[in-house]
């Protein structure tokens, strides 16, 4: 009678073998067991990892986590929005008033980790592997420069973080897993990057552009050492970059941010964030988004909405640039005329100007890394370590005459920093030149928190800034799945 | 004094000289007895002197009859139409009401078409114990959730629906909209409602949340009959919400307004013109003068409108001895009450059993439908069009349509103060979301008769369904400009569902001995394939579906206004099931009954590891009433005892779940898209079903000749090993961008519902006027036993927790303690004492209190506890039957009681940014001679105490109790009748949801959570109110006759 039954069931359902009938493979999507074993497929697997830079938790599609922990946090900007149930978290950043349950922190923990855990698929497996060499050998130094900028990130938002250099799939392992300290974070930091800047391509071809080369990974290095205040290893790792002179500043200021200045030209951004509009969910907002909230005026120049408000430049921010700096029309907006052709004295940020799209369809780059500020930083580490010189002085002085329209190269007595100039004033001197070379970049509250400026700045400001805000709070999320996590002082 | 044995045969028939079988045929005041076979005859051997027998049967009307010497007798059993049904439809096999031993619940398909609706399960509401019924939608069509004992699951992925089985086929939701919506409530012949381990076990893997078993009309031999059922009337929306009118909405826009600017900038002042305030504080022009507006428009009269309903249906059935059938053809379409809304189905039945030979018997039942339905985008923000949302937020000074006939709205928003509105009936007009459905259900049975005893069934069967839709979003409909791009998405839908099941029967009555044994193998495949796709990027409105535009995949479904739900372009489902069963009932001398079922499940939705479940269960039966020690007496007619204990499994757990995924996550290199991939899910070979191990203890009584019949079942459900999503720590690394709570999928926790279910039928009046009472009433609760910790919250949409201890899907938040009558009040306001700030330094007077639940002298994200419970204490239905002669009247109410709702429509804000409900403009805090209710704090925009958390000041009792129908019915004499050349005819009228005696402040308080156009289910999320569609009251009227 048994074999009535299956003859029925092979006639009506193809039926051959309990086994066979009770195996379904997807056939819509890949699977982590038939995955990773061309170069294809690692080269997907990395775009993958390159698409975290898209997540909200970073630079999302112009509103993300590293736009208010790197920006609306400091003096330099705030959030031109109503005081609503909605925007809770957002004013929270600007107040300084952090809360464990902000969505932000929740958004940056679990973005950077996805990150990490993307490049970790591609480590874990690349080595079972064969296929071309230099293919292997790049997409090894991808997977490690990324990684190292994820947990560089994550160090210097919380601390001590957790620690995890493989793919994890038990559902569980994280929720026991302590944070390791900030010196065992940067030592996986280093090595990844001493690995990727050896390995990666010195040049990127315009087919390739938003992958890191060995110059972003020689940049990223530089950060990194320059942030732990090893500020030999820092001058000497940037000044690779600066004599390789494979990267330049642009003559012209506004062209950095240009959706039409093309990848081959523009030698200043090291590694940006890639954005392109028309609908394909890849569009950016860092311009759209970034209007006066609710605001419409044909002063904008684009269709189907209104911008939020993020990051509206603060008075002190605009007071702050010197006449004549050209940074300052080329970044800011300080009004716009209203529909019925009122002038309304809303400022906001215009770096990432760009006009005809949609709303959030924008095809401007964000930069992460650009040479601009590796000259910065190259200045910054030999000021610290030893006090100013020549090269330093040079470096600082190309982004000066920039920023005065005049011809980057050429000494200027006007506007050049004397050869006298000492290492304090020197000092105060980058601090403004970071932040008006670099305003929102979100790199505002990293600079503050480096230099250990951040209390005395906000509280300049009026902010209940407190020593403990140079991290933010582990999310509740997490603390609250794993009770080994620990909470940073102060929260 | 002993006799001369004497035998005597005989036939039972009904009063239409049909075969009863079962009949039980007692000599009276012995044990001695039989039952009548399949052709109603009997036969006995008689001692006693002057016999007389007692025949009883369920369903009839229980008589003696004196022997008076006769050797072959005739008896004709009169029906009784108040005692439920005779047989029981249970898994795979009918079985008779007295030998039950499990808890099932039977509706007739009387009762079902008593509610004029398009769909059985809204018609289900109030009629079983234990059985709760949500219409999450009042649209045509809209959803219900439907819940047997209790949400079983906390898993939000995971369906807490029961099984439906379909004239013996076991379906699974897919297609459009509700699915059950494809089945002609008309064509129903009975509902069988699979409750307890007993009844649910031989299901296995797809029991645990209970089984609804639906079996169509069939036909009957010698009984021809064509029939007309008509009906057809209008509704209108159950409930308005009081909303403000332009007057009062400009005065309470000015107030919060003015306080908000007061609290942000120390130096304002009330007087200080739009020119010198930030944007948010500026009072749009249109509002300056409040005195100048009146009343304004009525947003709800605009969309809502008296909307028609009607059903068609013509049947006939009939067949001699050899061929049965029974087929129908039926119309129904019913108007929403929203605008151009609607719902149309065409829906045929052909079924047909056929004796093929003296010992084959074939059949086939064929369901075919054709379902149309056109959709708006109904709950959810007005900002993605939601039109319920978009009414009531829009402010009332806004005509409909401006005197040049374009219409009226705040789009683009003339200042940047103002809220951006689209129109409601601009929407309405131009949204465009056809859907339809096609499915034909078929199921074919041979059945052999390999002994008498023995038989052998196998059925082949399909559910095919092919469904497609489409969103058309035009330019006139930007929420932020004057226009906007255009967006279109198209789907079509198609999925296969086959079974093969192969059963062996054997049924055999030795002596005092009866047992009746059914074993199988079945096995299931069920393909599904969509393929989904956006499209923007138009540059005109020439081209209104997806290939007038730019087509950007499925990735993108979410931007285009109630589409969503579609993370790809092309997905491709597939799972099987395959299974071998087996029960075995054994009832000794009618009085002890015994049933033992077993299933074993195996699918391809679990991991490698763990492929196959055991599905036992056990249960015993006692008919106490057929003791002897129970024959004197005649209060108690009926008596039984039941006792079960069983597992059943859980198996809603979506394909490929034990399966290590990977998505799209793509990225632009080289500016140009590239591909990128990256793991959406953590392989678990161990996943496996849910268990439920459930107890049930049940009670059938009827006393004073079935005048008071009551069914008492208590049980303990507990789910174990559930199929829990559970939070991963963000090191993982798991999810595509975006994914704010990175999940995986294991088995672990458990969660006990136990409850009492109480069903009461009372024939009050047996005379010339009859009346009946149909009641019934469920006490269920619900308790986390166990997750992956103690301290774990599951949290639902951030407005519910489970939690262990407490039921899933609490409401969790701020503790709203009242209303700050003072700044000092509110200055005062402090936990410790040594406290240097305030708990809320930024409240003021008319702000409102929360509780500071740690007590750390701050009111902040750590004070949130649960506030609430959105499961109810009892839910009953309470339905009256009154018949004078020809007349008739039901009256069905059903309620909830003892639940919480939270309501997080704008209605209720405070901000005066979008239009609000009057209630809040009456009882929000002004001053302190003006407090209002204590609920609602002052009108303030921006303010920086932030009046708008997530708290109980939004949190409402939903009690309630509704007056489900009305329905008179005049039946036509059948002399009458019959002088017009009709067999029957019954003439009706019916008021449906007629009123709700409710204090809940939104439309209905049976709402759900109310994401998606549909109505959603999330059982984490319950009862969470963002303007779903409202329910409608109807008023129809119809006829049926028959030929």
């Amino acid at each position: 009678m048994k074999k009535t039954f299956l003859g029925l069931a092979v006639l009506t359902l193809g039926l051959s073998s309990c086994k066979d009938f009770l195996t379904v493979v997807p056939k819509t999507e890949r699977t982590t067991a038939n995955f990773y074993n061309t170069a294809a497929d690692f080269n997907t697997a990395l775009v993958g990892a390159y698409s975290t830079f898209k997540h909200a938790g970073l630079y999302g599609s112009g509103a993300g986590s590293l736009i208010w922990l790197g920006e609306v946090s400091t003096d330099n900007t705030d959030y031109g929005f109503p005081r609503t149930g909605s925007s809770v978290n957002q004013f929270q950043i600007e107040d300084l008033t952090y809360q464990v349950g902000n969505d932000l922190f929740r958004d940056a923990w679990l973005g950077h980790y996805q990150g990490i855990s993307r490049t970790n698929a591609v480590l874990d497996r690349l080595p079972a592997v064969s296929f071309d060499d230099a293919l292997k050998s790049q997409y090894e130094g991808e997977a490690r420069f990324l990684r190292a900028m994820f947990y560089f990130n994550l160090v210097r938002l919380f601390g001590p973080v957790q620690l995890s250099t493989t793919e994890i799939n038990d559902p569980f392992a994280g929720n026991t897993l302590g944070r390791a300290p900030v010196n065992e974070v940067y030592t996986l930091i280093e090595n990844d990057l001493i690995v990727a800047e050896n390995i990666l391509p010195t040049t990127i071809t315009a087919a390739n552009a938003g992958r890191a080369s060995k110059w972003a990974a020689k940049a990223l290095l530089g950060k990194v050492y320059l942030t732990q205040k090893k500020y030999g290893l820092a001058a000497d790792k940037l000044k690779e970059i600066i004599d390789a002179n494979v990267n330049s500043l642009m003559p012209n200021y506004a062209d950095v941010f240009l959706s039409t200045t093309t990848f081959a030209n523009n030698r200043e951004v090291m590694l940006a964030a890639q954005y392109k509009g028309g609908q394909i969910s890849q569009g950016g907002g860092f311009y759209t988004q970034w209007t006066p909230f609710s605001a419409l005026s044909p002063d904008f120049g684009f269709t189907n909405g209104a911008g939020d408000g993020v990051n509206r430049p603060t008075p002190n921010l605009i007071a702050a640039y010197p006449a004549g700096d050209v940074r300052k029309t080329v970044s800011i907006a300080l009004s716009y005329t209203s529909t019925t052709g009122t002038t309304v004295n809303e400022p906001y940020p215009t770096k990432f100007l760009q006009k005809g799209i949609i709303r959030g369809e924008s095809d401007v780059e964000f930069p992460i890394l650009r040479y601009a500020d590796v000259l910065l930083m190259y200045a910054e580490a030999v000021n610290e370590q030893s006090g100013p010189n020549a090269a330093a002085l040079d470096a600082v002085n190309r982004i000066i005459r920039r920023s005065r329209n005049l011809p980057v190269n050429t000494p200027n007595a006007t506007v050049d920093l004397a050869a006298s100039t000492s290492t304090a004033t020197l000092r105060t001197r980058l601090e403004l030149e970071r932040r008006l070379e670099l305003a929102f970049e979100s790199q505002r509250w990293f600079d503050l928190v480096r230099t250990d400026r951040f209390v005395d700045v906000m509280k300049a400001q009026g902010k209940a800034a407190q020593p403990f805000h140079v991290l933010y709070p582990i999310p509740q999320r997490e603390t609250t799945l794993n009770p080994n996590l620990g909470q940073n002082t102060g929260y | 004094m002993a006799q001369t044995p004497q035998t005597i045969s005989g036939r039972v028939v009904d009063d239409k000289n049909q075969p009863l079988p079962g009949v039980t045929v007692l000599v009276k005041s012995t044990t001695n007895g039989t039952s009548t076979g399949v052709d109603g005859t009997f036969s006995l051997t008689i001692t006693t002197e002057n016999p007389v027998l007692a025949l009883s049967y369920i369903g009839y009307k229980s008589q003696e009859v004196p022997v008076n010497g006769r050797s072959q007798i005739e008896v004709t059993l009169a029906g009784d139409q108040q005692a439920l049904k005779e047989v029981v439809v249970v898994g795979y096999g009918t079985q008779q009401k007295k030998d039950l031993t499990g808890a099932i619940a039977t509706v007739s398909g009387q009762d079902v078409t008593k509610v004029p609706v398009s769909g059985f399960d809204q018609a289900l509401q109030g009629q079983v114990a234990g059985l709760q019924i949500s219409s999450s939608s009042g649209a045509p069509g809209g959803n219900t959730n439907i819940l047997i004992r209790g949400v079983g699951s906390a898993s939000s992925g995971t369906s807490n629906e029961p099984l439906f089985v379909i004239d013996g086929f076991p379906v699974s939701g897919s297609g459009v909209g509700n699915p059950l919506n494809t089945i002609n409530p008309n064509d129903i012949e009975s509902i069988d409602v699979l409750k307890d381990a007993s009844a649910t076990a031989i299901y296995g893997s797809r029991g645990s949340n209970g089984v609804i078993i639906v079996t169509t009309k069939r036909g009957k031999a010698n009984k021809s009959q064509v029939g007309l059922d008509v009906y057809a009337g209008y509704q209108e929306v159950a409930k308005r919400i009081d909303m403000m009118n332009a007057q009062e909405f400009a005065l309470f826009t000015i107030d919060a307004r003015n306080n908000g600017y007061l609290d942000n900038v120390p130096t304002g002042k009330i007087t200080d013109p739009n020119s010198v305030r930030p944007t948010n504080f500026r009072i749009p022009t249109a509002l300056l003068d409040p005195a100048s507006l009146g009343e304004g428009t009525d947003w709800q009269d605009a969309i809502f409108r008296k909307a028609r309903i009607q059903s068609y249906q013509v049947s006939a059935s009939g067949g001699s001895d050899n061929v049965r059938y029974s087929v129908s053809a039926g119309y129904f379409d019913q108007e929403g009450i929203i605008l151009n809304t609607g719902l149309k189905r065409y829906s045929f039945r052909a079924n047909v059993d056929a004796k093929a030979s003296k010992r084959l018997n074939v059949g086939i039942s064929l369901l075919p439908s054709y379902t149309t339905q056109t959709d708006l985008p109904y709950s959810g923000h007005y900002g993605s069009l939601g039109i319920i949302q978009s009414a009531l937020a829009q402010p009332p000074n806004v005509p409909v349509y401006n005197p040049d006939g374009s219409y009226g709205t705040t789009v683009p928003t003339p200042e940047p103060q103002a809220v951006s509105v689209q129109n409601a009936v601009k929407i309405a007009n131009e949204y465009k979301s056809p859907s339809s459905q096609f499915r034909l259900l078929g199921n074919t049975y041979a059945e052999y008769a390999i002994l008498s005893d023995l038989k052998f069934r196998a059925t082949i069967g399909a559910d095919l369904n092919y469904s497609r839709n489409e969103v058309w979003n035009p330019s006139t409909l930007s929420t932020a400009a004057a226009t906007g791009p255009a967006s279109a998405f198209a789907r079509r839908f198609e999925s296969i569902n086959l079974l093969n099941e192969n059963t062996l029967t054997y049924q055999r009555t030795f002596g005092r001995h009866a047992i009746n044994f059914v074993g199988g193998f079945t096995a299931q495949r069920e393909t599904s394939d969509v393929i989904a796709i956006t499209a923007n990027g138009f540059t005109d409105d020439l081209v209104p579906n997806i290939n007038g535009g730019i087509i950007t995949g499925g990735v993108n479904g979410g931007t285009v206004p109630g589409a969503t739900g579609f993370t790809q372009p092309n997905s491709i489902q597939e799972y099987t099931i395959l299974s071998i069963l087996a029960r075995a009932n054994y009832v000794f001398n009618e009085k002890y009954l015994l049933t033992a079922t077993v299933r074993r499940d195996g699918s391809s939705r679990f991991g490698e590891d763990n492929l196959w479940g055991t599905f036992p269960s056990a249960s015993v039966g006692w008919r106490v009433s057929d003791e002897a020690f129970m024959k004197s007496q005649r209060v108690v007619n009926d008596l039984k005892l039941r006792a079960s204990y069983g597992l059943t499994g859980n198996n809603n757990i979506g394909n490929y779940r034990a399966i290590g995924q990977l998505g799209g996550s793509n990225y632009i290199l080289g500016d140009a898209l590239a591909l990128g991939q990256v793991r959406t899910s953590i392989a678990n070979s161990k996943l496996g079903w849910e268990t439920t191990k459930q107890l049930d203890l049940g009670l059938d009584l009827s006393l004073f000749d079935s005048r008071i019949s009551l069914t008492a079942d208590v049980y303990d459900r507990r789910n174990t090993n559930m199929l829990l999503t559970v939070q991963v720590a963000g090191v993982t690394g798991i999810g595509p961008n975006g994914i704010t709570n990175p999940t995986a999928l294991v088995n672990l926790g458990e969660v006990q519902n136990k409850g009492l279910e109480l069903a009461l039928t009372t024939r009050n009046l047996v005379g010339d006027f009859k009346w009946t009472t149909n009641s019934n009433i469920t006490f269920n609760r619900n308790e986390v036993l166990a997750l992956q910790s103690d301290r774990d919250q599951i949290f639902g949409a951030n407005t519910n927790v489970t939690q262990v201890g407490q039921p899933i899907g609490m409401f969790f938040g701020r503790r709203q303690l009242g209303i700050f009558q003072s700044d000092d009040e509110a200055r005062a306001y402090r936990t410790l004492p040594t406290q240097a700030a305030p708990n809320q330094p930024a409240a003021r007077a008319g702000d409102v209190k929360w509780k500071d639940v740690n007590n750390d002298g701050v009111v902040n994200d750590n004070d949130r506890e649960i506030i609430g419970n959105p499961n109810p204490k009892y839910f009953f239905g309470f339905n009256n039957s009154f018949a004078y002669k020809a007349f008739s009247l039901d009256v069905l109410t059903n309620g909830m009681v003892g639940f919480d709702i939270y309501n997080s429509s704008f209605f209720l804000n405070n901000s005066g940014v979008q239009n609000g409900a009057k209630y809040v403009y009456d009882n929000r805090w002004i001053s302190p001679s003006q407090p209002g209710d204590g609920r609602f704090g002052r009108s303030i925009r921006g303010g920086v105490n932030n009046n708008g958390q997530y708290s109980s000041q939004y949190l409402f009792d939903g009690s309630y109790l509704r007056i489900r129908t009305v329905t008179l019915a005049y039946t036509v004499p059948r002399e009458v009748a019959q002088r017009i050349g009709l067999q029957g005819a019954r003439i009706f009228a019916t008021g449906a949801n007629l009123y709700t005696f409710t204090k809940y402040i939104g439309y209905d308080p049976e709402v759900s959570n109310g994401s998606g156009s549909q109505g959603g289910d999330n059982q984490l999320a319950p009862r969470t109110d963002f303007g779903t569609y409202p329910i409608s009251r109807s008023y129809t009227a119809g006829v049926s006759v028959s030929f």
